[in-house]
């Protein structure tokens, strides 16, 4: 079985950084606000309104190009992209991606599940097709664009769910070979949670029906609690799945990156997993939740700050939506800057 | 009286800490506090340390687990170290060994209440004269709360502070190392691991009509 590396990794986080006051000055009598699950971060990003999803592709994959050379990037083999609001309902940013890179993968892929776990889900696809194949290169990107989009509408930046989500996105390069290996997977499906995270417009339309009410997700108190009592065992259930994988025990994990729906998570899944606080990285107050772009982008940053020595073991971990997905992965680092910091 | 009429708690300060009733703490304002007490996982301290309790169900019916567990000399059969059960000559007081402590004395009383199923043992190592260990157990119809045949027993021990330091020292053997209380936080597997042994037993007597409680135990 051919060993596959993660050997560069890359965020983009758009110019409009927002404060949480932005949020303040229209918050309604949500009540939500008072719950813990929606307590807002300091600051979110928000992709501009002359930006749309493959543009922030692009600028997510521009320091992979820079730093890995033209050549490495335009013969990758293996494209898939992960859109959580695609331009065009129809289909992601692959193609539109690949054109302007002007490169000819063999495989383009628009991944459309796995949420906020579809970084994982898109490292184990690539891998399973380069172990198949005689592919050897494959490029990662997650695009988050729904907070400056959804979420700022009139009638939903109201809500005390919308000062949660932010923008961002990010990329990383995959290769055959044993320099920074990425060492186990898991990714488990849960259908039984499918459809517990709906899109709500009231009076009720399909999204895409021209109509009064505007598209933002459904949360009920009730739901909120269910989906909080599995995501807290998810994302530690997988990261343990993956330390069996591979023969570890948990505190031997260096750098543990989750996705950051909200700061209780944060807090739960450390502590479940027995890591302090400085082994958890999280970019919560920075960005809000980036759904499946806090992974890529939080490992960005670490590691541009020099906080990932190459040879340190990174645990990924994450669970989408209302929990009917999670996927964990762990990687012998090897994507620290030549210099120590970037 | 009518429902209208009931004014609960006009004795106490609306404000009265630790109270959260829905009048003054509504729904937004308890979730919030609910969720921030549910985790992933919970320290071993925090769910056993003060009170150690294990549950549960066997497919054998709860008057039968009721009667094997009323009579103390199950305790020779289910638990994991108690053997050797004789009468004293106080009434209703059994001397056995629990082999945990090198074959140290430890007394039993057994209470047991069968309009409610509940078993308490009351029990102390060395001396009979004040039985501080007590173990509570409630046998429940599985019918009522599961809606199965058979039963759920309930297993609750509290942290009594002897645990921590022998009241009575004298009364130990002198070359006696373990004191009970340095087990406790083993007591929550320990006690699961018998309540696994009752379990196998009433099951595989109940399976096999065998009678459930012996009958050298009628002797």
């Amino acid at each position: 079985m051919d060993t596959v590396s993660l050997i560069d990794i890359a965020g983009y986080l758009p110019e409009n950084r927002v404060g949480a006051d932005y949020f303040a000055q229209f918050a309604a009598t949500d009540r939500l606000a008072d719950n813990i699950m929606f307590r807002a971060p300091k600051f979110r990003h928000h992709i501009a309104s002359d930006e749309n999803a493959v543009d922030m592709a692009e600028r997510a994959v521009a320091p992979l190009t820079e730093r890995n050379g033209a050549e490495l990037i335009s013969n990758v083999d293996i494209l898939i992209t992960h859109t959580q609001l695609p331009d065009v309902p129809i289909l992601g940013t692959g193609g539109e991606l690949a054109r302007r890179m002007g490169i000819t993968p063999e495989w383009v892929v628009d991944l459309h599940n796995g949420g906020c776990a579809s970084f994982v889900y898109m490292i184990k696809l690539a891998r399973q097709i380069m172990q198949t194949s005689d592919a050897s290169t494959a490029l990662i990107v997650s695009v988050q664009n729904s907070a400056g989009q959804i979420f700022t509408q009139s009638e939903v930046r109201t809500l005390a769910q919308s000062a949660v989500p932010g923008d961002g996105a990010g990329a990383c390069l995959l290769v055959k070979s044993a320099a920074a290996p990425v060492l186990g997977l898991e990714c488990r499906t849960y259908p039984e949670f499918a459809g517990d995270m709906t899109a709500a417009v009231d009076p009720p339309r399909k999204y895409w029906e021209t109509g009064t009410g505007q598209l933002h997700i459904g949360f009920t108190e009730s739901k909120i609690a269910k989906v909080f009592a599995r995501g807290n065992r998810l994302v530690p259930e997988v990261a343990m799945a993956v330390c069996k994988q591979i023969g570890i025990a948990p505190d031997e994990i260096d750098t543990l990156v989750t996705n950051q729906p909200n700061r209780l998570f944060l807090r739960n899944w450390r502590d479940a997993l027995e890591l302090p606080a400085e082994r958890h990285p999280d970019t919560f107050d920075e960005c809000g939740n980036l759904f499946g772009a806090a992974i890529p982008v939080t490992l960005d940053i670490e590691n541009r700050a020099g906080r990932i020595p190459n040879g340190s073991l990174v645990m990924m971990s994450a669970f989408a939506h209302a929990g009917d997905f999670a996927g964990a992965g762990a990687i012998r680092w090897g994507a620290a800057p030549a210099g120590g910091v970037r | 009286m009518t429902a209208h009429e009931i004014a609960a708690l006009p004795d106490l300060p609306a404000d009265l800490p630790g109270l959260v009733r829905i009048e003054t703490s509504d729904r937004h304002a308890t979730t919030p506090i609910i969720m921030d007490m549910l985790r992933s996982v919970y320290p071993h301290d925090q769910v056993f340390g003060k009170y150690c309790t294990v549950n549960e169900y066997i497919d054998c019916p709860p008057d039968e687990v009721f009667r094997y567990l009323s009579d103390t000399r199950s305790l020779e059969e289910w638990t994991y170290s108690l053997r050797g059960f004789t009468p004293t000559d106080e009434d209703g007081l059994w001397l056995a060994y629990d082999r945990l402590g090198d074959s140290t004395e430890i007394y039993t009383r057994t209470v047991a209440h069968a309009d409610a199923r509940t078993v308490d043992y009351h029990c102390a190592w060395d001396q009979g004269k004040h039985l501080w260990m007590v173990y509570l157990m409630r046998v429940v119809d599985a019918r009522t709360v599961l809606d199965v045949e058979g039963s759920v027993v309930l297993w609750t021990n509290c942290h009594h502070p002897f645990y921590d330091e022998n009241p009575y020292p004298e009364t130990a053997p002198a070359d006696r190392v373990p004191w009970v209380g340095d087990f406790w936080d083993m007591f929550a597997a320990g006690h699961q691991l018998e309540m696994s042994n009752l379990k196998a037993i009433c099951e595989y007597r109940w399976a096999n009509n065998l009678p459930v409680t012996p009958n050298w135990m009628g002797e």
